[in-house]
């Protein structure tokens, strides 16, 4: 461990530090965490970045290609759908539709699901051993197939969907929860300052949580591109975000009868959902990576 | 086993009890009448939603009228589509099996793939071939299905014309539906082009079986690469290197059964998964089966499609789930006296 | 290992398929025909629908009616009647009929006896007579006979001998034998009647068919396909394709994909025009079909009872773009229900203007200064006279956005959509109408009267007095002139009324791989297979493709 103090005092950096100081040397995983950070941006200041509405169309120029295509226009970067939408403004809108509401889904459900399973992974007994087998049931079935369900019941649309994502989301979380909880309670600095008279809450909160939180976040990601895959399929479907909404399963639905004489309609709604998996799966990667190098460092 | 096998048999009638039971209260959750929506029979007259009230027991009391619907559903009485108006329990009857056999045969190619696949990467472990099968399976998992099968039908069907785009079958074949699974149908049926057929209807599941199969296969290439490495690091691995086996037959003998073992586990997870994408999948190649039906249900907001097939559709991931573990049983003693074997 | 083996040997068994020689699924396809169609029919009795999507799959496949239209004239010619004669005051109508006409023989039915006079009392009695065993039989709903108000104009159908019918009518009706000439009135079998009437199966009528047509029926499986196969014995001789399919597929780019792939030879209502013409392969046909797209209201419910929000709508919508980016400019612009092409076409008729102020005033006076909320009903499948209506749905959302009208899209599969209009659930929708004969009166009686407010095929269920007395005016005469001048007097009330606003007549497309010969559509009415065929040119295009295909195999 590099000693840059002159004093010898012994600074440890955080657990959380270690994993980043870890991250950062890992140039793929970087590169995910830029385009991460860069899709975050995106999805907060879309409305200012997008040059066009992303609903209303401009009716002279329909179905224009690329700029890079012989037809293109160049004030319309990546052309433009059947109704003269601009496709580039829809993209960035669609951003924080389909990536934001992921975001927003994964923090929401992390939060519920962290809290419920530290406070089951507190009890015992009857209760405990009920929540496993129902966790058991509800993690055996897969998040699409839930979250449609979901849907199904509520009926489609955005708000639904986003609240189905949430509901498929939680039980993960508080699988990962419970068990790393479970698992640092046995270890003995918790013992330490059970002998010093904490209360458990006080324990997880100043103990074990700064030691877990790099695990939560590693499923965080997890959940991340789980949660843009079944947004944007079930906006592809239909059933979730609804006409006009620029939200990306759905632009690459409303695409679809353009297929064969607009294709980028089709193709770059795929490459953004594309890319924006590929860089949370990166990110997630990453940070399982340095987990794994800190464990055996 | 015997211990085991009640185990099991009273998860799986504990699950039965609360799906069923959940389809129950999803007839109260769907806006509507409970009744309407329990038997699809929109636009009865007032005599008749009388007849059907009574039916269906109505006036009594809750437990007794879900186990009424206990009764109608053992008895294959899955009620009316609202959209259709057609029998729900027939309509399932001749699109499960589809599906069936079309996530199966993508089952199958995920596993031909990517067990082998991952078995190298654990070989080559950290070398370039590893690096590479990790990468490339990462796209794979991060493609949205939906956009792979356009792109696959825009190259394979219409630029290359290699295989079609839709359905099971060339619609001129005329093939009874017997099971419902094309290729057993094919060979039952006294067409005079049957090996024709057969040949076509092989044709038109490569597709959308590929398709489904990426992500599994992304899926089992981590787990067999993950299995593998623990094998290999194992004691009696060492021991049989250091009793002078060759590296093949160190693999081929003990290392690749071990590690087979440990994935049969995950496989009924993986069906789940895989079924849920053979849904969309469907979609795209009009695959006449249940996902697609579904879908379609939810979209026209028919309920009673949506609750029966839901109810089935889940029913058979759980069965399924439950076949694995006791082929795993079978295969693996230890499994048998865990506690919570899932 | 025992997996290994059975994935080896499976794999040899598919290369031993592949081996294979493609001489008899070549013939196969090139006996067949498939066709990939946008909808499922409803039933297969065209008798109890307007669905286009039913008639074109039931109507010219199935049946034949006593007389027909030919040519480019639309004269009347005689099909199941070799003849007929119209009293002066025409009151009576006399056909005779033609002999050796064989029904269908299928699985489930085989006659003993040809087409004779009592076939077609059965057919027409079933509909005019409400105590006929079979008239209640599906419901008992005959939209088209109640839009023309058959049973009151029909006093008796007297048979004279086997081969001859008189029908009596009430009143005189100039467009009689034009009705009997739609794809409706087609002749049902009364034979097949009878025994299922005896096994207590009626309703079987009208799902297992039995007609006189071209082709039969063998399998439909529902949204998925129907099978027929010709009728050897037709008594125009016999069609030249054996096995005709109705691929049934309601994606709009699913049919483009399976007809670029050669999963089908014709397909219904193709989009992306250029990419079809582009290819060398494929032809894109078209015809010039009477019809109207338009945009209704429901007239019951608020705030469409309103005349004045009606009238807003009017002016808030901007046709000339629903024109350009909808039909991408191959239609005209409605100026009426009528088309241009039709005798009693008013030319003095004006385009509405586009004008948001007014709309605004407008709807101000109607008391909603801040708008509303709104169901637009689109259509989910592609039809002559409204190729895209989700898109027209998704433009009219945007215009009527700058009134302060929100607007809910609402969609549901095609047969769902028109039954849950009939039942009136709906607030606004777009649809349309393709005629069924040329004359006028097919587009002012079943698309507004009361009588088809009634039956739901008047789904503005619009119902206005006056117009209902001028268009029953206008079939009493024969006069050209005194027809057209009252025709004018109800498109004058239609445009103060405005239940609903005419967008755009449009012509009727198809799509077909260029070895597939024969005419299959007509300005009006369906579809018809009985003239199409292969052209031989294809196994030579076909060879090509599979040698190319297992080059490796065939090495010459």
């Amino acid at each position: 461990m590099a000693r840059n103090k002159i004093y010898l005092e012994e600074v440890f950096p955080s657990p959380f530090m270690q994993l980043w100081l870890i991250f950062r040397k890992t140039p793929v995983a970087m590169a995910g965490f830029s385009c991460f950070i860069f899709l975050i941006i995106l999805s907060i200041f879309s409305p200012l970045l997008a040059p066009y509405s992303p609903i209303e169309g401009q009716l002279d120029m329909l179905l224009l290609p690329p700029a890079w295509h012989s037809d293109g226009n160049v004030s319309y970067l990546l052309g433009t759908d059947e109704l003269g939408r601009d496709m580039l403004s829809r993209l960035m809108y669609g951003t924080s539709l389909t990536f934001g509401l992921s975001f927003v889904v994964v923090i929401i459900s992390s939060v519920v699901g962290v809290i419920i399973g530290s406070l089951s992974a507190l009890t015992t007994g009857m209760k405990s051993s009920f929540l496993n087998h129902f966790l058991d049931v509800i993690l055996s079935i897969p998040s699409l197939l839930l979250a449609i369900i979901i849907v199904a019941i509520l009926g489609p649309g955005i708000s639904n969907t986003v609240w189905a994502v949430v509901m498929v989301l939680i039980p993960q979380f508080v699988h990962i929860t419970r068990y790393a909880v479970k698992e640092e309670f046995r270890k003995d600095y918790v013992l330490a300052s059970r002998l010093d008279g904490a209360s458990p809450v006080r324990i997880l909160y100043y103990s074990i949580f700064p030691n877990i939180v790099d695990r939560i976040m590693s499923q965080a990601t997890m959940a991340q591109s789980a949660a843009i895959l079944d947004i944007a399929t079930l906006g592809f479907l239909g059933l979730g975000a609804q006409i006009p909404m620029p939200e990306w399963g759905a632009t690459l639905a409303n695409g679809l009868d353009l297929f064969y004489i607009a294709p980028w309609t089709v193709y770059l709604p795929g490459l953004a959902i594309l890319f924006s998996v590929v860089s949370t799966n990166l990110v997630g990667e990453g940070i399982r990576h340095a987990l794994k190098l800190r464990k055996e460092g | 086993m015997l211990i085991f096998t009640l185990r099991r048999l009273s998860l799986f009638v504990f699950t039965m009890l609360l799906l069923t039971m959940l389809s129950f209260s999803l007839s109260f959750l769907f806006p509507g009448d409970a009744v309407i929506n329990l038997s699809g029979a929109i636009n009865v007259t007032p005599a008749q939603l009388i007849e059907l009230k009574a039916r269906y027991h109505t006036d009594s009391n809750i437990i007794w009228q879900y186990i009424i619907y206990l009764k109608h559903i053992i008895s294959g009485d899955l009620g009316l589509s609202m959209a259709s108006q057609s029998v729900i329990s027939h309509e399932i009857m001749n699109l499960l099996p589809a599906t069936i056999e079309l996530s199966l045969v993508a089952l199958f190619i995920a596993m031909f793939i990517g067990i082998p696949l991952g078995f190298i990467a654990a070989i080559r472990h950290n070398k370039l071939s590893d690096n590479i099968i990790l990468s490339v399976s990462m796209i794979g998992y991060s493609i949205p299905v939906f956009w792979l099968g356009l792109l696959a039908i825009l190259i394979f069907s219409i630029n290359l014309g290699w295989f079609p785009s839709a359905g099971q079958i060339s619609l001129l074949f005329e093939i009874e539906l017997v099971t419902g699974i094309q290729f057993i149908d094919i060979l039952l049926s006294d067409s005079p082009y049957k090996w024709q057929a057969f040949r076509d209807a092989t044709a038109h599941i490569v597709l959308p079986a590929f398709v489904i199969a990426i992500a599994p296969t992304t899926i089992f290439i981590r787990l067999s690469r993950t299995s593998m490495i623990e094998v290999l690091q194992t004691s009696y691995i060492r021991a049989a290197s250091a009793k002078g086996l060759s590296f093949k037959q160190i693999i081929f003998r003990h290392a690749i059964r071990n590690a087979l073992i440990k994935i049969i586990r995950h496989v009924g997870l993986q069906f789940a998964s895989l079924v849920t994408i053979a849904m969309v999948t469907e979609v795209i190649f009009s695959w006449p089966g249940i996902g697609r039906w579904l879908i379609v249900s939810i979209a026209q907001r028919d309920y009673t499609a949506i609750q029966n097939g839901l109810l089935v559709l889940s029913c058979f991931i759980f069965v399924v789930h439950i076949l694995t573990d006791f082929i795993y049983a079978a295969l693996n003693p230890l499994a048998r006296d865990k506690k919570y074997g899932t | 290992m025992n997996c290994l083996n059975s994935f080896i040997s499976a794999i040899l068994l598919i290369a031993l398929l592949t081996a294979c020689d493609d001489n008899s699924r070549l013939s196969l396809n090139q006996r067949s025909v498939i066709y990939c169609s946008e909808g499922s029919p409803d039933t297969f009795n065209p008798q109890l629908v307007t669905s286009g999507t039913t008639i074109d799959a039931t109507s010219k496949q199935l049946y034949n009616k006593l007389i027909a239209y030919q040519g480019d004239e639309n004269n009347l010619v005689p099909a199941l009647a070799k003849s007929w004669h119209v009293t002066r005051d025409g009151k009576k109508v006399t056909f005779y009929l033609r002999k050796n006409v064989s029904f269908h023989q299928t699985d489930y039915f085989t006659p003993t006896r040809h087409f004779n006079a009592d076939d077609v009392l059965f057919s027409f009695n079933r509909i005019i007579d409400h105590e006929h065993p079979f008239h209640l039989t599906s419901g008992g709903h005959y939209p088209f006979f109640q839009n023309i108000e058959f049973d009151s104009l029909i006093k008796k159908i007297e048979k004279i001998n086997d081969y001859t019918i008189r029908f009596h009518l009430t009143r005189a009706d100039n467009n009689f034998l034009a009705n009997l000439a739609t794809d409706f009135a087609v002749i049902l079998s009364a034979q097949y009647a009878e025994k299922l009437n005896k096994n207590q199966q009626k309703q079987n009528i009208d799902i297992h068919p039995i007609g006189t047509g071209p082709f039969k029926l063998k399998e439909y499986r529902v949204g998925s396909l129907i099978r027929f196969y010709h009728h050897k014995a037709y008594w125009q001789g016999s069609a030249k394709i054996e096995q005709l399919v109705f691929d049934i597929t309601s994606s709009n780019t699913g049919r483009l994909t399976k007809l670029l792939a050669k999963e089908c030879d014709i397909s219904s209502y193709p989009i992306a025009h250029n990419k079809i013409t582009q290819r060398s392969d494929l032809t894109l046909e078209s015809v010039t079909a009477l019809n109207v797209g338009y945009f209704g209201f429901n007239t019951t419910q608020a705030p469409f009872n309103n005349i004045l929000v009606r009238q807003a709508m009017a002016f808030a919508i901007n046709k000339q773009v629903l024109l350009d980016t909808v039909y991408q400019g191959q239609a005209e612009l409605a100026k009426s229900i009528l088309p241009e092409t039709s005798w009693a076409y008013d030319k003095t008729s004006k385009e509405q203007a586009f004008n948001l102020d007014k709309a605004k005033t407008l709807l101000a006076q109607a008391g909603y200064p801040d708008g509303f909320t709104m169901d637009l009903w689109a259509m989910p499948v592609q039809r002559p006279y409204n190729p895209n209506a989700i898109t027209m749905a998704k433009l009219i959302q945007a215009d009527l956005k700058k009134i302060n009208i929100n607007v809910d899209i609402v969609s549901y599969e095609w047969n769902t959509f028109l039954h849950r209009l009939a039942q009136g659930e709906h607030q606004s929708f777009l649809l349309g109408w393709s005629a069924d004969h040329p004359d006028p009166d097919n587009f002012f009686t079943p698309m507004l009267s009361c009588a088809a407010s009634h039956i739901g095929s008047n789904r503005t269920f619009w119902c206005n007095q006056d117009y209902d007395d001028i268009i029953h005016k206008a079939l009493e005469t024969n006069n050209i002139e005194q027809r057209k001048q009252l025709y004018t007097q109800a498109n004058a009330i239609l445009n103060k009324e405005l239940p609903l606003i005419p967008i755009a007549h449009s012509k009727r497309y198809q799509a077909r791989g260029n070895n597939i010969v024969g005419k299959t559509m007509g300005p009006f009415g369906g579809i018809s297979f009985y003239q199409v065929k292969k052209s031989p040119l294809t196994i030579a295009v076909k060879d090509e493709t599979v040698q190319n295909k297992t080059k490796t195999k065939k090495v010459n």
